[in-house]
């Protein structure tokens, strides 16, 4: 009985939250209502409140298909589009499908070569089945975390003008990779001129030194995140449960430490680029006034350096892979 | 329809694979069986409720709807790898594929995913089918040997494998009359990191974000149960040997045989090299942990002086306070 006990209070802290195993009736949500879509098309609830959505809900095969495809590119950015339907203040993404265009950060308007394919692709899965719209697009970008640039953000308003309801979502596949669980963001840009009346509160991420400049100047006022939820049909359950007995090896074998080298000497080479930017800093700020001003700016900036993300990532994920390297070669041997 | 496949080819299967086919299923089925949930909930079009209701209660004696498509992958000398697959238009009375659906589908796949191609097809049901070998012979022409990915959708929760079997087409001489049949063949599952990663994301439901506390925890659970599955294999094993020593079960030798050659591989590797290599890495690991903590150190400590500096400020005298310092 205390193991029981030690068990509910370390999910407590944690805040594991138990998700009940779906039913077949809640399987409803891929049920796609035609009369009730074209209803809230028409309606456009979204007009008038620029905060409308404020949920996500992404299929567990949506996900899959991202983040396979995020991976898939490499080092290059890759993009595609999400098909499926509102409700109320929530976005669903049923599918995801990749686009076969080569999402560079100089482009702006990449989805216009892009757009026979879409119509292509949309029409023949209309045919086998899949009746949801384009509700969004997703690109990666991989290894400086999840967040609109500015190119990201002027596409945004565009798609948000013309084809609303209409959602970004970001994938940074390095990242899911290095820390074993699966960085995504979702967003939606405000409107020109508008002001958000609440201060968002974000999560920090670390952000290497060559985009954030392009981080800062976007990120407070001009798009908002939108919490994002996970959802998988009855059968998704049943298989993917099955699907653990085959891949506890995979789990067990795979050392996030031997995949991620060079992401992490990348991580390292950024933190003494910054560090020695600080330094920098320090000897300017020297010949301006003493006394306490001297001790902020390098104090600012070590905490700047030191918040959660980075130090205690590489904490969490250098604690387990020591131990797993030596056991990749017993089980693969 | 029967036996094990002779023809030595090793099957690869990816996970997406198998929750493209259940989604597929499942979208299916649910806009046939509307739930009745739905049919009082929404008000619009009274017509369409009507036919709903219908259809709702049906729910029970409408049998399960039988979804086609096909999988793509890559072959590379004896092993196949099926890493996607798309939807396929069928009809099965008159047995019609719609060939241009197929051919518009290959190729929106070409572009985007230039390396695969056709491999077979896949289809919903408790087992291999007569019917199923005419689908089979109608991919012949873009496959000559196509696989048949067979997944069967019932749900039964006492089941311990998955419900998906791979069959292969062979040329067999029955009572004198060379037919084509379906033969059984074993495939393990692969997978890379990401696909992993959000398998276990979406199986699991980890929280997503939070603290780096909650990310390790995530992690360590992962490991954990996976520990606990390879625990209770082990278990398996040794009971089984126990009672085979005991008398219980007949020996067999060649169970027997794998589970001595399983245990002389273990300790797997002692040579001087690897020794070399692990420590480096591991004096790599601690290096960087030990960056971490001091990055975390010093920071606490800045904030440390922050606040003494503010309470204790030599600048100005608030309250009658003099400087410390």
């Amino acid at each position: 009985m205390g193991s029981a006990i030690a068990q509910k209070t370390w999910e407590l802290e944690n805040n594991i939250l138990a998700v009940e195993a779906p039913d077949p009736s809640s399987d409803f949500i891929f049920y796609y209502d035609e009369v009730a879509q074209a209803m809230s098309l028409k309606a456009k609830p979204w007009a008038n409140d620029p905060h409308f959505f404020k949920r996500v809900k992404i299929s567990a095969l949506a996900l899959l298909k991202m983040v396979i495809h995020a991976r898939c590119g490499g080092t290059i950015e890759v993009m595609g589009l999400m098909q499926g339907k509102t409700d109320g203040d929530a976005i669903i993404v049923m599918d995801a499908f990749a686009l076969p265009v080569e999402g560079t950060e100089t482009r702006v308007n990449a989805q216009a070569d892009a757009y026979e394919y879409m119509v292509d692709y949309s029409q023949t899965n209309k045919q086998a089945g899949r009746l949801e719209n384009v509700v969004g697009w997703y690109h990666s970008h991989p290894g400086y975390g999840c967040w609109l640039s500015g190119i990201d953000v002027s596409t945004q308003m565009l798609n948000q003008q013309f084809q609303e309801p209409f959602l970004a979502v970001v994938i940074d596949p390095t990242r899911t990779v290095s820390a074993g669980k699966v960085d995504i963001g979702a967003f939606r840009t405000y409107p020109e001129g508008y002001k958000p009346t609440d201060d968002p509160i974000s999560e920090y991420q670390t952000i290497p030194l060559n985009k954030i400049e392009d981080f800062g100047v976007h990120c407070k006022q001009v798009y908002y995140a939108l919490n994002i939820t996970y959802f998988k049909s009855s059968l998704d359950c049943h298989l993917l449960d099955l699907l653990w007995n085959k891949y506890w090896v995979n789990t067990l074998s795979s050392s996030p430490l031997l995949g991620n080298g060079d992401y992490v000497a990348g991580q390292l080479s950024d933190l003494a680029e910054k560090l020695e930017q600080a330094e920098n800093h320090l000897t300017h700020s020297r010949i301006g006034p003493p006394g306490t001003s001297r001790r902020k700016i390098p104090g600012r900036i070590t905490s700047w350096l030191s918040k959660t993300s980075f130090s205690t990532r590489l904490d969490g994920q250098n604690r387990c892979p020591v131990r797993l390297s030596a056991k990749d070669e017993m089980v693969t041997a | 329809m029967a036996s094990s496949s002779s023809s030595g080819l090793t099957f690869k299967l990816h996970p997406l694979v198998i929750v493209n086919i259940s989604d597929h299923y499942t979208r299916v089925k649910s806009q046939l069986n509307l739930p009745p949930s739905l049919t009082s909930a929404s008000s619009a079009a009274t017509s369409n409720n009507n036919n709903n209701n219908s259809n709702g209660g049906e729910n029970n004696q409408q049998p399960l709807p039988r979804v086609y498509g096909c999988v793509i992958g890559v072959q590379r000398g004896r092993t196949v790898v099926i890493f996607n697959s798309f939807e396929l238009i069928y009809d099965p009375s008159t047995r019609s594929l719609d060939r241009s659906f197929l051919e518009k589908k290959q190729e929106l796949y070409k572009k985007v995913f230039p390396h695969f191609y056709v491999l077979g097809w896949y289809s919903t049901g408790s087992d291999a089918q007569e019917s199923d070998m005419h689908f089979h012979k109608a991919l012949m022409d873009i496959n000559e040997s196509p696989l048949y990915v067979l997944l069967n959708p019932a749900i039964n929760p006492a089941q311990k494998d998955l419900p998906v079997t791979i069959y292969e087409s062979e040329l067999h001489i029955i009572d004198g009359v060379p037919q084509l049949i379906f033969v059984r063949s074993s495939y393990t599952i692969e997978t890379v990191e990401a696909e992993r990663i959000s398998v276990d994301h979406v199986a699991h439901l980890k929280p997503s974000g939070g603290s780096a506390a909650t990310q390790l925890a995530a992690q360590l659970t992962g490991i954990h149960s996976a520990i606990k599955m390879l625990n209770s294999r082990i278990r398996v094993l040794h009971q089984y040997l126990v009672g085979m020593q005991k008398g219980d079960i007949p020996c067999e030798s060649s169970l027997l045989r794998q589970v001595s050659s399983l245990l002389r591989r273990l300790p797997a590797i002692e040579s001087e090299k690897f020794q070399d290599d692990f420590l480096m890495e591991y004096n790599d690991t601690l290096l960087i942990t030990y960056l971490a903590m001091f990055t975390n150190c010093s920071s606490t400590m800045n904030e440390l002086v922050d606040k003494f500096n503010t309470a204790y400020d030599r600048h100005s005298r608030r309250g009658g306070r003099t400087a410390f310092i």
